[in-house]
């Protein structure tokens, strides 16, 4: 086998971003169930994780680095490399995001304003396209990728929708302003998953077809 | 001139300088290359890759026809530089030489001076005496010699380093003033700081020369070229824009070979 030690360099740098994105897929899972259910102590634990994702962030990095310094990898092996970075950093914000939404439980107290409905929904679809970027992204499937991405046009309808509501209940009711302005921020951080999710779906649409796509 | 150059996907070429159509060639009983053609363009650098027997060598010794020394070689197919092909009754190789220069893996300055190696060409096609001075002095000016050399000129070119000599085996090369250059792994002998100054003359030289390079270092034609050929067990199987082969090669046998599963 030619440059053995380099093909294991790439494939444990792929499983890296795989990692990561578990890492990802679980922290904005257990963020959002923590805010719909204002359970602080699994809020806590969430955020426990964030120097775990940064440790895991920081390696891939430093395999990147490594990989362009030392392997010089062409073509392919080249758009994979660039795709875990982008990958990675795009991962890497998903989870800051979903760091800010485990930190919401812990400043609303005696409930929501309104049962989280569409915002879970929206939560939903945002974890389905971060669950299926990620696929794509190992099974390197351009046509799952852009299929991902399109669903980002529904999260962002009822993030409109979502967001007009909150500000008609805040015009009516001034004194829920503050959980409101919580919900405002809870939406636009799954809103702005999503749109990370999408950004990992155009690396994979380059790393399988080396083309530069905008699907966002 | 398109029409003998059929069987392989060919890069947009405005200006082609050398076009090959059908190259077969034979040592013996064994074929080094298989139905090669393709367009070289104009003022501009083709790398040509591939793993050590590929025949790339073979290839771009076609060009100016140093294949005809080897014994038990046969030729077929084109070869036209400029239209006109020079494997042709009426071609005179001396001639098709001083166009088409070569410069070779290990540098091989003569046992004379530095301004007698690059004086040499010019005498021997006649170049009047008086003349001489200002050949020699623009051909190391245009090899990124002439600082170096031009309180030595009288110097045994063999007391150069390697990078030096090589330099002056461009400024022999191009004291004839050939319209195409070709280099057969010029810097494979060399440090990195002569590797690089040899490529950026290489970068500079193609405003003026068509220049086709064989190279093992990926990397190098990754820099310097414009046009990548890859062959394989004597067929050249992809020729494009370089960044086009070293991003996405459409051919898996190419891209296999730059990544490193084989070669």
């Amino acid at each position: 086998m030619v440059r053995e030690r380099y093909l294991q360099q790439l494939d444990l740098l792929k499983k890296s971003v795989l990692s990561l994105g578990k890492m990802s897929e679980l922290i904005f899972h257990d963020s959002m169930e923590a805010v719909i259910d204002l359970n602080v102590e699994l809020a806590r634990e969430t955020l426990a994780h964030e120097s775990e994702v940064d440790k895991l962030e920081k390696g891939i990095e430093a395999s990147v680095f490594d990989l362009l310094a030392l392997q010089q990898p062409m073509a392919s092996d080249l758009r994979l490399v660039v795709s875990a970075l982008k990958i990675s950093a795009d991962l890497r914000r998903i989870v800051g995001l979903s760091i800010n939404i485990a930190k919401i439980p812990g400043k609303i107290e005696g409930g929501h304003i309104k049962p989280l409905i569409d915002t879970k929904r929206m939560a939903d679809i945002a974890a389905y396209m971060l669950e299926n970027s990620m696929k794509a992204f190992l099974t390197q499937d351009a046509g799952l990728a852009r299929a991902t991405a399109a669903r980002d046009e529904e999260v962002d309808k009822l993030f409109y929708s979502v967001w007009v509501e909150l500000i008609e209940m805040m015009a009516k009711d001034t004194s829920i302003i503050s959980k409101a302005t919580y919900l405002l921020f809870l939406i636009r951080y799954i809103e702005r998953i999503a749109d990370h999710c999408c950004n990992i779906c155009e690396s994979v649409v380059y790393l399988t077809t080396a083309e530069h796509v905008k699907l966002n | 001139m398109t029409e003998v150059v059929q069987n392989i996907a060919q890069p947009r070429v405005a200006q082609p300088h050398i076009t090959v159509g059908n190259l077969n060639l034979w040592y013996g009983e064994k074929q080094a290359l298989k139905n090669i053609s393709m367009h070289i363009p104009k003022n501009s650098v083709t790398a040509l890759i591939g793993p050590s027997g590929c025949g790339k060598s073979t290839f771009i010794r076609c060009l100016n026809r140093m294949n005809d020394l080897v014994k038990n070689c046969r030729i077929e197919g084109k070869v036209l530089i400029e239209n006109k092909d020079i494997y042709g009754a009426d071609v005179d190789v001396v001639e098709l030489r001083k166009q088409v220069g070569m410069v070779f893996q290990k540098p091989n300055p003569f046992p004379m001076s530095i301004y007698d190696n690059v004086a040499y060409g010019p005498r021997i096609h006649g170049v009047n005496k008086k003349d001489i001075n200002g050949v020699v002095e623009g051909a190391l000016h245009s090899a990124a010699l002439w600082d170096e050399t031009s309180d030595r000129l009288k110097s045994p070119a063999l007391s150069l380093s390697g990078g030096q000599q090589q330099r002056l085996c461009i400024a022999r090369t191009l004291a004839v003033k050939p319209r195409i250059i070709l280099f057969d792994e010029p810097t494979s002998a060399l440090d990195p700081i002569s590797t690089s100054r040899i490529e950026d003359l290489i970068m500079n030289l193609k405003k003026d020369y068509t220049i086709v390079i064989v190279t093992h270092n990926m990397q190098q034609a990754a820099r310097i070229s414009d046009y990548t050929g890859f062959f394989f067990m004597g067929e050249l199987i992809e020729f494009g824009q370089t960044r086009q082969i070293f991003h996405s090669p459409k051919e898996k046998s190419t891209e296999d070979y730059i990544t490193g599963r084989f070669g």
